[in-house]
C-alpha cells in the first residue's frame, strides 16, 4: 500500500469522526438552544412559543431517533400546552396535548425505564385526565400510583418529584388528604433537594427550583403570613431572576393580601 | 498532499454553499382545509425544518441541496412525506394538507342494537359508567338493561330481549359461551347478580338483534364481551360494602409479557337485611354466595397471546313462601365452574387467529315441599375464528366450533305443579341427555365506498341429538349518509336449538330448533365521537318451531310460532363534562305460542312500553351523583280464577284463566346513588351510598293463593327501598 493511499484512508477516517463528532455536537448544541427557547417559553406560559419549541424538538428527533431525552421534552411540551388550553377552556385541545404526553413519556420510559424525571411528569400528567375522563377513574389513580412509586424507587431525592407531589398535594381539598400545609412540607423538602441536586449532563431536565420557592410562598400567602411569604419570593427570584412563575403567579397573589 | 488539498478545496465548496441558503415556505392545512397551528416539517436526517404558526404558515432555510425529504406532521394528523429537488439559490413554496389519524379507542362500547361493524358510531359505556348507574348495583347485565331492546322488570340480572324469555340472550366471554355466570338465579328472575366483573372488560358489545354470523345458537340477542388480553398495571383493590365484601389483585410483571388476576368474593347480608327492615327470619339460610375467580394472560411474543380464564362460585338461600298447599322454605342452591384458554396470534400482517377450549358446570338444587331436585348441565367448547384481510376493502371471517352439551336431572317432582303438600302425588324423574353441536361460519365485511359498508355472511349448525341441521344466512348494511348520520339495516335467519330438558321430554328428540327471522332499519345521529347520539330503530321478528307442550301427550313439540315488533329509541347526551344522561324507550308488540300458551298471547316478557332515564352529575372532581328512573308496562301474567277440589288429591286445583292474559299494575322505580373519592392511608378511596327504590314502590312480581284460590295475595319484589354503603380502597 502506498503511502498516499493509507494517508487517504486516515484522511476518511479522521473526515468521518469529524462528521460524527459533529453530529453529536450538533445535537447537544441543539438540545441546549431548544432548552433554553422551551424555558422561557413555559415561564411565560406562552402557546405560539410553547407550539415553536414542540417543533425544535420534534426535529432534533431526525439527529437522534426516538431518543428518550427528546420525548421527554415534547410530552413536557405537550403537558404545558395542556395548561394552556385548559386556560381557553378547549377540551379537544387539552385531551390532545395530554394524550400525546403520556404518549411520549411512555416512549421515553420504554427506552430508558430508569429515568426519574419521565416518572414524574407523568405524575403530573395523570391528573389532567380527571377534566376530560372521570369514568376511567381507576385507570388514572393506578397509574398516578405506579409512576408515584417508580419515581420514588428510583430518585428518592430527586427536587422535582417533591414538587409534583406538592401541587398534587396543594390542590386537593384537606378532607381528601391534600391541603396547603401538607403539601408546604413538600415543597420545602423540594427546595431542600434542590440544593444538592447535581445535574447528570447538560440536557438533564433542570427546571422548578424557583418553583419550589414560590410554592413555599404561595402557601404563606394562604395562610396569611405576609412577611415570610415575601422571604421565599426573594429566594426564588434569587435562584432564578426575572422568573414568569413568579412574576406573573406568585406575585399577583401576594399583592392581593392586605 | 493533493488528496488533503481536494478536501480543503471541498471544505471551502460547502462553506461557500452554506452562503446560498434556500428559503422553503408554504402553509399546512388540516381537515377541511383549516391552517394547522403548531405542525412540524423537517428536512429528514437534519434538524432544518420549521413550526407554523397559528395561520399555517411556515418558513425556514436550508443549506441541503438536490433531492431531499420533507417530513410534515401534527399531532392527531397522518404524517406525510413528500420528495423534492432543491437547487441553490431557488426558494421554494410547498403547501400540503394532512389528513386525520385513524385512532383506535380502548373504550369499552356497548350498542343498543348493534349491525355488527361502525365501531366508531357505537353508543359507548364505559365500566365505571355501569358501576355508578344508580340501581344497577354494579352489575353489567343490570346496567344493560338500562338500553332498550333489553327489560329489565323482574330485577334480577337475567336480560329478557323483545318478549323472548332470558335463554335466548347467549353471553360470549372471550368467544367462550357463558351460560350460567349468575349466583341467586331463581324462576322468577328477581334477585340474580352476575359473578361477572366489569372492569377486567376491554369490550362489551351487546346486540339485540341482527347479529353476525359468528354467532350460533341464540334466537334473539348476543353479550359479547372481551377481557383485557394483559391486566392493565399491578395493584389491588379491596371493598367493603354493607352486603357483600371483595378482594381483587392484578399483577403485571415488568416485561409486559406476563399477568394475572385474582378475584374473591363474599355476600355477608344479615347487617344489610337488618339495616332495611327485612325479617331476618323469612330466609332460612340466609342467602350467601361465594365464588373466587382470577386470570392468567402470557404473550409468547409481540403478535400472539394465551389467556386463561377460571371462575368458580356457590351460593345458597332459603326464602319462607307460603303456597296453597305448603309453607315452608324455598331452598335452592348452586355451584357453577367455568374456565376458558384461548390462544391468539397473527399469521404475517393480513390473517389473525385464535383458538379456545371452554368448559362450564352447572349444580342447581331446588328443595320446595315435596319438590327436590338436582340438575347439572355441562358444556364444554372447542371453537377457532380466522380473520383475513383479503384487501382494504373486504375482509373476511370464518370459524368452527363443536358444543358439547349434557343435561342430568334428578329428583322428586310433584305431579301436579300446584300441589306440593306432605301427601302430594309425586313421581321420580331421574335423566340424562346430551348433545353435541357442530357449526361453523363465513362472513365478508365489504366496503365498496366510504360511506358504506355491508356484511354479508352465513352459517350453518349441526345437532347430534336431534340429527337436524340449519344452515343461516344474514345480512347488514350501513350507510353513512350525510355527517354524523347513519341509516342502517339487518336481516337474517336465526337459530337455536331448545335445552335439553325439552328434548328430554320429547318425542324420539324429534324437536326443531327454533327459529326466527329478524327485520331491522334503523336510523343514528352521532355527533362528536358519541357526545350526542340519537338512534331509533324498527324491528320485525318472526318466529317460528317455538316449543310448545301438546296437550294430550304431555310432551313437547316444535309447533310454536309467533312474532315481535316494535320501535327502540335511545337518546345519550354529554351536556357538560360535569353531566351526562341518556333516555331509553322501546315499544314491543310480542305474541307466542310457546310452552303453555297454544295459541298466540303475549310473551312472557311482552313489555308495551319501557323507559328508562338515567343520568349522571359530578358535584366536583370528587363527588359523583346519579339518578335511574324506570317507567314500564307491568309483565304479562297467567292469572287463576278460581279452585276445583280434587277428592282424591284432598286439594283444591286452580283453574287457569288464558296464559299471559293477565298485567302486572305498571312497573316504577327510581334510584339513586352518591360516590366520593378521597384518599385513605395515602390511598384513593372511593364511597359509595346508594338508595334503591327511593320513592319505596311496590312492584309486583307474583300473586300466591289461598288452599281453595278463593283470595290471592300479592307477592311484592324484594327490592322495597334499600340502602347501601360500600368502601373501596385501592392498593
Amino acid at each position: 500500500m502506498n503511502k498516499i493511499t493509507l494517508s487517504a484512508i486516515v484522511m476518511l477516517l479522521f473526515a468521518f469522526l469529524v462528521i460524527e463528532n459533529a453530529k453529536a455536537d450538533d445535537y447537544t448544541d441543539a438540545m441546549t438552544k431548544a432548552m433554553k427557547k422551551m424555558g422561557e417559553a413555559a415561564d411565560k406560559n406562552d402557546k405560539a412559543a410553547l407550539l415553536k419549541s414542540r417543533g425544535d424538538f420534534e426535529r432534533i428527533l431526525q439527529l437522534k431517533k426516538n431518543e428518550w431525552m427528546v420525548n421527554y421534552y415534547l410530552g413536557f411540551v405537550d403537558y404545558m400546552l395542556s395548561r394552556t388550553a385548559v386556560e381557553e377552556k378547549n377540551n379537544d385541545d387539552m385531551k390532545k396535548y395530554t394524550e400525546s404526553a403520556l404518549s411520549l413519556l411512555d416512549k421515553a420510559t420504554d427506552v430508558k425505564d430508569d429515568f426519574a424525571d419521565a416518572y414524574i411528569m407523568k405524575m403530573a400528567v395523570q391528573g389532567n385526565r380527571w377534566q376530560y375522563e372521570p369514568d376511567k377513574m381507576n385507570d388514572i389513580i393506578a397509574k398516578t400510583q405506579e409512576a408515584k412509586d417508580k419515581a420514588m424507587k428510583l430518585e428518592p431525592e430527586n427536587p422535582r418529584y417533591y414538587l409534583v407531589d406538592g401541587y398534587m398535594t396543594f390542590y386537593t381539598p384537606e378532607s381528601f388528604g391534600g391541603g396547603v400545609d401538607k403539601a408546604q412540607g413538600m415543597f420545602e423538602k423540594s427546595w431542600g433537594y434542590f440544593k444538592t441536586y447535581k445535574l447528570k449532563d447538560e440536557t438533564y431536565p433542570n427546571w422548578g427550583n424557583d418553583q419550589a420557592a414560590g410554592m413555599i410562598a404561595m402557601c404563606f400567602i394562604k395562610n396569611d403570613k405576609k412577611e415570610e411569604a415575601k422571604k421565599w419570593i426573594d429566594a426564588a427570584l434569587e435562584v432564578k431572576p426575572g422568573s414568569g412563575f413568579i412574576t406573573g403567579f406568585v406575585m399577583p397573589e401576594y399583592e392581593k393580601m392586605k | 498532499m493533493k488528496t488533503l488539498l481536494t478536501l480543503l478545496i471541498l471544505f471551502f465548496l460547502s462553506a461557500a454553499l452554506h452562503a446560498q441558503d434556500i428559503k422553503i415556505s408554504g402553509k399546512i392545512t388540516g381537515d377541511e382545509n383549516a391552517p394547522l397551528n403548531g405542525a412540524n416539517v423537517v428536512i429528514e436526517g437534519t434538524i432544518d425544518g420549521a413550526t407554523t404558526d397559528s395561520t399555517g404558515y411556515y418558513e425556514f432555510e436550508t443549506s441541503r441541496t438536490g433531492s431531499q425529504n420533507l417530513l410534515f406532521t401534527a399531532i392527531d394528523y397522518s404524517d406525510k412525506r413528500q420528495t423534492v429537488t432543491l437547487e441553490a439559490g431557488k426558494p421554494m413554496e410547498l403547501n400540503v394538507r394532512l389528513k386525520k389519524s385513524v385512532v383506535e379507542t380502548e373504550e369499552i362500547i356497548v350498542t343498543a342494537s348493534s349491525y355488527t361493524s361502525g365501531q366508531n358510531s357505537q353508543v359507548t359505556i364505559t365500566p365505571l359508567e355501569i358501576v355508578r348507574i344508580p340501581g344497577s348495583d354494579g352489575d353489567l347485565f343490570r346496567a344493560i338493561t338500562t338500553f332498550p331492546g333489553s327489560n329489565q322488570v323482574d330485577e334480577g340480572s337475567r336480560i329478557t330481549v323483545r318478549g323472548g324469555d332470558a335463554n335466548e340472550v347467549l353471553t360470549i366471554l372471550d368467544q367462550a359461551s357463558l351460560y350460567n355466570p349468575f349466583i341467586f338465579d331463581d324462576d322468577f328472575n328477581t334477585s340474580s347478580y352476575t359473578t361477572i366483573n366489569p372492569w377486567g372488560l376491554r369490550g362489551i358489545n351487546f346486540s339485540s338483534g341482527g347479529f353476525s354470523a359468528k354467532f350460533g345458537n341464540v334466537l334473539s340477542a348476543v353479550l359479547d364481551l372481551k377481557t383485557y388480553e394483559m391486566p392493565q398495571g399491578t395493584g389491588g383493590f379491596l371493598w367493603l360494602g354493607l352486603a357483600n365484601v371483595g378482594l381483587s389483585g392484578v399483577y403485571l410483571n415488568q416485561k409486559k409479557n406476563f399477568g394475572a388476576t385474582v378475584d374473591i368474593g363474599q355476600t355477608i347480608l344479615e347487617p344489610y337485611f337488618r339495616l332495611n327492615g327485612y325479617l331476618v327470619d323469612k330466609y332460612d339460610p340466609i342467602p350467601l354466595a361465594r365464588g373466587i375467580g382470577g386470570s392468567i394472560s402470557y404473550k409468547p411474543s409481540t403478535s400472539s397471546n394465551l389467556k386463561g380464564v377460571f371462575d368458580y362460585s356457590k351460593d345458597k338461600i332459603g326464602i319462607r313462601n307460603t303456597s296453597p298447599s305448603y309453607d315452608g322454605f324455598f331452598n335452592s342452591g348452586s355451584e357453577t365452574v367455568f374456565g376458558n384458554l384461548k390462544y391468539s396470534a397473527g399469521l404475517g400482517a393480513k390473517t389473525f387467529y385464535s383458538m379456545g377450549v371452554s368448559y362450564s358446570h352447572h349444580t342447581d338444587d331446588v328443595g320446595y315441599g315435596i319438590l327436590n331436585t338436582i340438575s347439572k348441565q355441562l358444556y364444554s367448547k372447542y371453537r377457532l375464528d380466522v380473520t383475513h384481510r383479503l384487501s382494504k376493502k373486504i375482509d373476511l371471517n370464518t370459524g368452527g366450533e363443536y358444543e358439547y352439551n349434557e343435561d342430568k336431572f334428578d329428583g322428586t317432582v310433584p305431579q301436579y305443579s300446584y300441589n306440593i303438600g306432605n301427601n302430594a302425588p309425586r313421581f321420580d324423574v331421574n335423566s340424562n341427555t346430551h348433545s353435541g353441536r357442530v357449526g361453523g361460519y363465513l362472513e365478508a365485511q365489504i366496503k365498496p365506498f366510504k360511506r358504506f359498508f355491508t356484511i354479508a355472511g352465513v352459517r350453518t349448525d349441526y345437532h347430534t341429538l336431534s340429527k337436524k341441521s340449519v344452515v343461516d344466512p344474514r345480512l347488514s348494511m350501513g350507510w353513512k349518509f350525510a355527517k354524523d348520520m347513519i341509516l342502517r339495516g339487518a336481516v337474517g335467519i336465526y337459530h337455536q336449538f331448545p335445552r335439553l330438558e325439552y328434548y328430554a321430554q320429547s318425542d324420539n328428540f324429534n324437536l326443531k330448533p327454533e327459529q326466527a327471522s329478524h327485520y331491522i332499519l334503523g336510523y343514528e345521529f352521532n355527533k362528536m365521537e358519541g357526545l350526542f347520539v340519537f338512534r331509533v330503530e324498527g324491528y320485525y321478528k318472526d318466529y317460528k318451531n317455538l316449543v310448545l307442550r301438546d296437550t294430550t301427550s304431555f310432551l313437547y313439540t316444535s309447533g310454536g310460532k309467533g312474532y315481535a315488533k316494535g320501535i327502540d329509541v335511545f337518546l345519550k347526551s354529554t351536556v357538560t363534562n360535569k353531566y351526562s344522561t341518556w333516555i331509553s324507550y322501546a315499544y314491543t308488540d310480542s305474541k307466542r305460542s310457546q310452552y303453555n300458551a297454544q295459541t298466540e298471547l303475549p310473551a312472557a316478557y311482552d313489555i308495551t312500553h319501557n323507559l328508562t332515564f338515567v343520568a349522571s352529575y359530578n358535584i366536583s372532581d370528587v363527588i359523583t351523583t346519579g339518578l335511574t328512573y324506570r317507567l314500564s308496562t307491568g309483565k304479562p301474567y297467567t292469572p287463576i280464577t278460581g279452585g276445583v277440589y280434587d277428592p282424591n288429591a284432598n286439594a283444591y286445583q286452580p283453574i287457569y284463566a288464558e296464559t299471559n292474559s293477565g298485567r302486572f299494575p305498571t312497573y316504577q322505580r327510581m334510584d339513586v346513588n352518591f360516590q366520593y373519592i378521597f384518599s385513605l392511608f395515602g390511598r384513593f378511596a372511593i364511597a359509595v351510598f346508594q338508595i334503591n327504590n327511593l320513592l319505596n314502590q311496590k312492584n309486583l312480581y307474583d300473586y300466591t293463593y289461598n288452599s281453595d284460590y278463593s283470595k290471592r295475595d300479592e307477592i311484592v319484589t324484594t327490592n322495597k327501598r334499600q340502602f347501601y354503603l360500600g368502601l373501596g380502597l385501592q392498593f
